[in-house]
């Protein structure tokens, strides 16, 4: 049998033996960025599951560097590096973020906004798996709404939508941030080497598999993934310089139950009482995608957004 | 003061079963409880502990348990893993999570005792295959070894899981009930558990007097870079996926046994002569299978879901035309017996040549001028030139079977010269309508024959009305000729076009050259003679199935009407020639037959089943395969066994973007008056690497590389010899290689891999 | 215009006084950017907090002028300001930043941070309390951060600021340690004052350029740094940075003498004033207080001083060998500008600890100036005669 010579990672820059979770996104996503970033990174890692599954002491998951830091500050870190690195001549050197949906839109919040409004020239990734996993599953601003965590037990599920981080993250006026998804390998691979050939700060948010936290079964990570961009759930998008690019838009429609029937954390919303929530939700992903398309739309039939 | 160590894997729910011990061991008596996890960072999968104090007084220790009592394993599969038998007692005992018997463990330790949780658990629904919960049942067995009330246990665990409470409840007490390995043990540790005897420190004394320097290696610093490869995950593992190679749909649909997805991969990779040898290897008439055959394998395809079969026949076409006239090497008989063959089409023909490459002496009597079967006499010239077959043919004798025409042959007859004689005759003979004036009806197989082979249009002139009735592929092939021959035939079926046995696109190719087909109805009677006939029909509806699963016909009442004609030719069916059997009332069926006769005989081909080109090539393979083994004293079984043939349900059709089939053109727009040239036309050489690659090589891996591409892990590498394969040291077990894999070549299996 | 012949003469004889030294009238926070100008630092992240923000504005002013080249970057809150001078030590800069009261309090989880990764650093404190509002001289911001375990300096004058943070880059980068130079509120900060700020030269002959060791990011050879340690390893991490600590004051003391050989002024982590055969009472003090007490102490000869310069790790070497002479019944009393929330202040705890099993002296804790309250020579004088007529073990002197 002819290896396929198109294999998307060229040359492993992990190592094996992370402590990922069976079917975790955190594992996956950073592979794929590391093979495409290279060994001349530095990565900055706030608490997260990431700082877990870098790897404890002595040990490595990357070819790279690591730099774990404290929760709150992920991008003041990388800023110091970034600087220093700058002066010493390494303006070559990647200096990439790595948090979660908690380091981001919540405790790291202030850090990531200063960095991008300072137009710091890094690299932020989120991994949004949409709670605190790495604690056990609890609400985020992040979290969908509906979802249960272990702050929002049972029927006390999250009654308030996620922030709009990427609306935000947009209005900073960065050069780059994107959304991604692991079950779209190509484009999430395409927003990497965008991203890496970019200057200035540029954010990717990727739709992260959490078996354990989302109550799904292991083997079903990317079909789930696939799912919540086929419901709109998740779409993918870009924005540059505040003018928004969808990229994909789902050929046929398919209901948001069809991603949140998998997923165990929405499992009483199946219950017949539950039903106007599915509705809401359905209808709030819809509104969030006409307007995301309109926004599209907006931003590119004014010119005002191009250089 | 009892000590339990418990060894699980994160997510069993060791932790919650050993807190929900304590509860029932506070429920128990008076006894003052301690329990507490110890993992690491890792969440599912991985290994961990629990431990448990139970004690008549207080607990005095509040650190790990390192010298238990009671060793305790939820997952079997950590036995190899983790050293689980550390530090238990000198009189203490082990209870195992497993189905294996107490032999495998008598070394372990004094007093070992089995229970299969997780059958239990599974049984009961608690969990999943991949994760059973096995908490409760575990529970169950911890308080039979300790000689409690299950009663009390029950309740505990009932109110204290978050799901299932009786399921777990009755977990525990069919677990309480099915303790291997029960003796005097149990008794030691309710003894344990009762005594206030105040316990010494089992403590070196190496331990006790060593001082030192405080032991600072290199990496004492915040900062680290060994790589995280020498953590190995692999044990984390429950399920194990494998790359396994299963059967694709189109090669376990083939009558012949055609490896369909091996040529069409090969024939992909423009290795044409590579490709050809593996039809070859079942089916020595591709030129004619790719042209006549219905393409079992494309009906089967699991393209179809997603688009439309693969064009396969186009391939075996082309394979077959470009090969047909080459030379194939003959084997050297090694064999003294020599069958004789009484049939020369495609079942004679299949098994006399598989036979002959064997080392078997064949010959082959066909009682036509020219061999070949129905392939010669019933399938027209526009459908199957005579080039392709007699090259087909030609190839065959080159193998060395001896094939001797016009010669009409009884089993009988063969008695002498030959130690077998194999009976595949075919069916020549038309069935009959059972109407009033039946004898002046002609019959379809008669007429395609006679035209043929001998030119004889039976008076058809040019403007002529035919009926022809029936709806199987000789009515098409009849009608088609009858066009070509100028006149204007139209088909009666008493069904629908849903039931037509005749192949679909035939059919098709016969209404767009003009044929006109009637459903529906069904002759009562013929009036009349030479070129001027009435048919009386009756209209027809269809009633409950009948045993062909096609819905019967059922006359409709007072419905009938009458045709005229100038020809009425019936095509409603065949059956074989009596003639071979010496006259004798015999029922034909597949392979060795109970005949009394001199020499063993074995029946093959249309007459014993099937009814196409290529179910009689697969019952020559067939009956090949039988008389080697008669006479090789092999064994030999009817039966057929097809596993794991990869369904649509197995395939991931994300991966496979909808591409239109290229399709045979077909010449419909020329005068169809006297033209025999062939209607189908067959594929490019580029038409056919390009139709292949539609390919989705269903149940055999073609290195897509979706399992390497999404592996969290980075466990899945590509070998020296170019194969993907797993590292197991890191493999966790999650799956997503086998639910990502587009063509279903990999498994997902309870059970440890056994290293390469 | 006479004068200026004068003026020019006094000025060089100060000059000759300090070679290769200028004479300015600088404000303590000036003093504090000029000495991080001198030791060439790389990166700067800025926020501003009252009384701190002219270091970081005149640190601006500096890059912006091209004096000095290093990278100045405005962050978004102290938290931050921590990290990123903890992400730029760590890929090998000599940093510098400046806060005060809640900005240090905002970045305490960073101090620990940036203490047990070992990055050597110099960041001046210029101290103020908690809420309630209050911007005024207070020493509990820092004080309350001993447990960090950043080295702390205090200092008494701009000059001593100045000086002292030169000496602490190198005491931070030996022993790979971070360092605060804490400085008083407006009795410092904005108090000017003569100060010899050295030529260039001078410090670079003392002061090398910073040397890369083995923790630094190098992306050419990665490494992991910080990351997840298990129990079974943890107290190994702590053991070095004990060892570590363990030096710093007789580094203190070592680098204080050299810095006197080549600068003239010499420094040790303590500085005992009057203390002799008669000395019946020592005040022991740190920063601004220190000089007012110098001054009160003129009239008490009987009255020693105790100026801790270091105060963590706490110099209880220096500290015992200072006061060896003294019998045990001399009275010590710890001036605290700060309340740790605690009976006694941070100055008192300390010397507890350091005479635990030493000495038996009776030591009065005497609280004051606290959220800037001013402490004259009157307050000096009746702290002196409350110890000598009305000792008791806890004294508030400002509120009574």
């Amino acid at each position: 049998m002819q290896p396929a010579m198109d294999f998307l990672i060229k040359e492993e820059k992990v190592f094996s033996g992370g402590l990922s979770c069976r079917g975790c996104g955190w594992s996956l996503l950073v592979r794929h960025l590391s093979s495409i970033l290279g060994e001349n990174t530095v990565y900055v890692v706030p608490a997260s599951c990431f700082s877990i599954i870098a790897g404890p002491y002595p040990l490595n998951e990357l070819r790279g560097s690591v730099v774990h830091t404290i929760f709150a500050a992920a991008p003041a870190t990388a800023t110091g590096i970034r600087h220093a690195l700058d002066r010493q001549g390494k303006k070559d050197a990647n200096v990439v973020i790595l948090a979660g949906d908690g380091g981001t839109f919540d405790i790291g919040f202030q850090s990531m906004s200063g960095a991008a409004s300072r137009g710091e020239n890094l690299i932020y990734i989120v991994n949004n798996n949409g709670a605190y996993m790495n604690t056990g599953i609890q609400t985020s601003t992040a979290t969908p709404y509906g979802a249960v965590t272990t702050t929002n037990p049972q029927s006390n599920y999250k009654k308030t939508w996620p922030k709009d981080l990427m609306g935000i993250v947009g209005a900073h006026n960065i050069p780059y941030a994107a959304t991604a998804s692991l079950a779209f390998m190509q484009d999430y691979r395409r927003k990497i080497q965008r991203a890496k050939e970019m200057e200035g700060f540029r954010l990717l948010m990727i739709d992260g598999p959490c078996p354990p936290g989302h109550k799904v079964d292991p083997s079903q990570s990317i079909a789930v993934s696939r799912l919540a961009v086929e419901t709109k759930m998740f779409p993918l998008f870009e924005i540059e310089r505040q003018q928004y690019t969808v990229n994909y838009i789902p050929e046929k429609f398919v209901p948001v139950e069809e991603c949140m029937r998998p997923q165990g954390r929405f499992r009483h919303l199946f219950k017949p009482e539950n039903k106007q929530i599915l509705q809401d939700v359905q209808k709030h992903t819809d509104k969030y995608w006409e307007r995301l398309l309109a926004m599209e739309k907006l931003t590119h039939e004014l010119n005002i957004f191009e250089d | 003061m009892l000590e339990i160590r418990g060894h699980a894997r994160g997510g069993q729910g060791m932790v919650t079963a050993f807190e929900i011990l304590a509860k029932i061991f506070s429920k128990l008596g008076d006894y003052h409880v301690q329990s507490f996890p110890a993992f690491g960072v890792e969440r599912t999968g991985a290994p961990i502990q629990a431990f448990l104090r139970v004690a008549k007084g207080e607990i005095y220790n509040r650190s790990n348990v390192y010298n238990p009592h009671l060793i305790v394993v939820f997952d079997e599969s950590l036995l190899e893993q983790v050293p689980v038998f550390d530090g238990l007692r000198e009189s203490g005992s082990v209870l195992l999570n497993t189905e294996r018997s107490l032999e495998n463990f008598k070394d372990k330790a004094e007093s070992v005792f089995t229970v299969p949780a997780t059958k239990i658990s599974l049984e009961k629904g608690l969990g999943s295959k991949s994760l059973p919960i096995v908490n409760a049942a575990m529970i169950g067995a911890i308080i039979k070894l300790i000689d409690a009330d299950i009663d009390i246990a029950k309740a505990v665990v009932a109110a204290n899981v978050p799901v299932k409470p009786e399921a777990n409840a009755e977990a525990s007490e069919i677990a309480y009930n099915s303790i291997i390995g029960l003796g005097e043990s149990e008794l030691k540790l309710h003894e344990f558990l009762n005594t206030t005897k105040i316990e010494e420190n089992p403590v070196d004394e190496d331990f006790l007097k060593s001082v030192g320097e405080p032991e600072i290696d290199k990496f004492s610093e915040p900062y680290w870079s060994q790589p995280m490869s020498l953590n190995k995950t692999g044990n984390w593992r429950v399920l194990t996926p494998e790359y396994t190679t299963k059967l694709a749909p189109c090669s376990s649909n083939c009558p012949a046994g055609t490896d369909v997805r091996e040529f069409i991969k090969l024939s992909g990779e423009g290795k044409f002569e590579d490709a050809v040898e593996i039809i070859y290897k079942h089916n020595p008439f591709p030129a004619v299978c790719g042209r006549v055959c219905p393409h079992f394998c494309e009906q089967a395809c699991n393209r179809n879901e997603l688009d439309d079969g693969v064009n396969i026949g186009a391939v075996e076409r082309f394979l077959g035309d470009r090969f047909r006239n080459t030379l194939p090497e003959k084997t050297p008989i090694r064999y003294e017996e020599k069958i004789g063959v009484i049939g020369g089409g495609p079942a004679g023909l299949t098994a006399a040549l598989q036979l002959r490459r064997r080392g078997y002496d064949v010959t082959v009597f066909e009682a036509a001028p020219q061999a070949g079967g129905m392939m010669r006499t019933g399938i027209p010239k526009f459908r199957l030139p005579d080039v392709v077959l007699d090259e087909e043919i030609e190839r065959i004798r080159r193998e060395g079977v001896k094939i001797v025409t016009d010669k009409k042959m009884k089993i009988s007859d063969l008695e002498d010269e030959f130690a077998a004689a194999i009976v595949a005759v075919g069916s020549h003979i038309g069935s009959k309508m059972h109407v009033e004036n039946e004898d002046q009806i002609i019959d379809g197989i008669d007429f395609l024959y006679d035209f043929k082979l001998k030119g004889d249009k039976y008076g058809i002139e040019k403007g002529d009305e035919i009926a022809i009735i029936g709806g199987g592929n000789t009515a098409i092939d009849v009608a088609r000729t009858a066009l070509r021959l100028g006149a204007v035939p139209t088909i009666y079926y008493r069904r629908t076009s849903n039931e037509m046995p005749a192949i679909a696109h035939e059919v098709d190719e016969a209404i767009a050259e003009g044929v006109k087909i009637e459903f529906l109805t069904a002759p009562v009677g013929v009036t009349g003679s030479d070129k001027n006939f009435t048919v009386t029909m009756t209209k027809m509806e269809l009633g409950e199935p009948d045993e062909s699963g096609r819905r019967r016909p059922m006359p409709v009442q007072g419905s009938e009407y009458e045709i005229k004609a100038n020809k009425v030719i019936a095509a409603i069916g065949q059956r074989f020639d009596e003639f071979v059997f010496d006259g004798n009332k015999v029922e034909p069926a597949q392979g060795k037959m109970n005949l009394d006769s001199k020499i063993p005989v074995f029946c093959a081909g249309d007459m014993a089943w099937g009814g196409t080109v290529t179910e009689a090539i697969g019952s020559g393979n067939k009956v090949s395969d039988e008389v080697h083994a008669y006479f090789r004293s092999l064994p030999y079984s009817h039966e057929e066994n097809h596993p794991n043939v990869v369904m649509p349900v197995d395939i991931n059709f994300t991966y496979y973007m909808p591409t239109p089939r290229i399709n045979n053109i077909v010449k419909y727009d020329i005068d169809l008056y006297d033209n025999f040239d062939e209607v189908v036309e067959g594929l490019k050489e580029e038409e056919i690497v390009k139709e292949t690659s539609r390919c989705m090589h269903c149940g055999e891996c073609f290195s897509c590389g979706n399992c390497y591409n999404y592996c969290p892990d980075a466990a899945i590498h590509i070998d020296d010899g170019g194969r993907l394969r797993i590292d197991y040291d890191y493999c966790k077990g999650c799956g997503i290689c086998v639910q990502e894999c587009p063509c279903s070549a990999m498994t997902f299996n309870l059970k440890e891999v056994v290293y390469e | 215009m006479n004068n200026i012949k004068e003026i020019t003469k006094e000025v060089k004889e100060t000059a000759d006084r300090f070679p290769r030294h200028e004479e300015r009238i600088l404000k303590g926070n000036y003093a504090a950017s000029e000495a991080a100008k001198l030791c060439r630092v790389g990166f700067i992240p800025a926020y501003p907090i009252t009384p701190q923000t002219t270091i970081v504005e005149d640190l601006s002013d500096k890059v912006g002028k091209g004096e000095l080249d290093a990278e100045y970057v405005n962050m978004d809150s102290e938290h931050s300001v921590f990290a990123a001078a903890m992400g730029a030590a760590l890929t090998g800069e000599r940093v510098f930043t400046a806060t005060a009261g809640q900005g240090l309090f905002y970045a305490h989880e960073v101090l620990h941070a940036i203490a047990h990764y070992r990055l050597p650093m110099v960041v001046c404190n210029v101290g103020r309390p908690s809420i309630p509002w209050n911007i005024w001289s207070d020493q509990t911001d820092s004080l309350a951060q001993r447990d960090t375990g950043w080295v702390q300096f205090y200092g008494e004058s701009s000059q001593e600021v100045l000086d002292s943070v030169i000496q602490a880059y190198i005491i931070a980068e030996r022993l790979e340690l971070p360092v605060f130079v804490v400085l008083d509120a407006f009795y410092q900060s904005h108090t000017s004052e003569n100060v010899w700020v050295p030529e260039q030269s001078l410090v670079d002959e003392f002061l090398p350029p910073k040397d890369r060791r083995n923790y630094e990011i190098d992306v050419e050879h990665p490494k992991a740094v910080g990351g997840l340690v298990q129990p079974e390893h943890y107290g190994k991490f702590n053991f070095k940075y004990w060892e570590a600590l363990q030096k710093v004051e007789d580094l203190t003391n070592e680098i204080g003498k050299e810095f006197g050989e080549h600068f003239g002024r010499e420094y040790q982590a303590v500085e005992a004033v009057n203390i002799g055969p008669e000395t019946k009472t020592v005040l022991v003090t740190i920063s601004s207080i220190t000089t007012t007490a110098r001054g009160v102490i003129r009239n008490h000869s009987d009255v020693g001083l105790l100026k801790l310069r270091l105060f963590h790790p706490f110099p209880k070497k220096s500290v015992l060998k200072a006061v060896e002479s003294l019998s045990d019944d001399v009275a010590f009393v710890a001036v605290e500008r700060n309340f740790m929330g605690d009976k006694s202040g941070a100055i008192k705890q300390e010397l507890e600890r350091a005479f635990y099993g030493e000495r038996t002296n009776p030591i009065y804790d005497v609280y004051t100036g606290h959220g800037g309250k001013d402490v004259p020579p009157r307050t000096i004088e009746k702290i002196i005669y409350r110890i000598k007529n009305n000792p008791k073990e806890f004294t508030w002197i400002d509120i009574e």
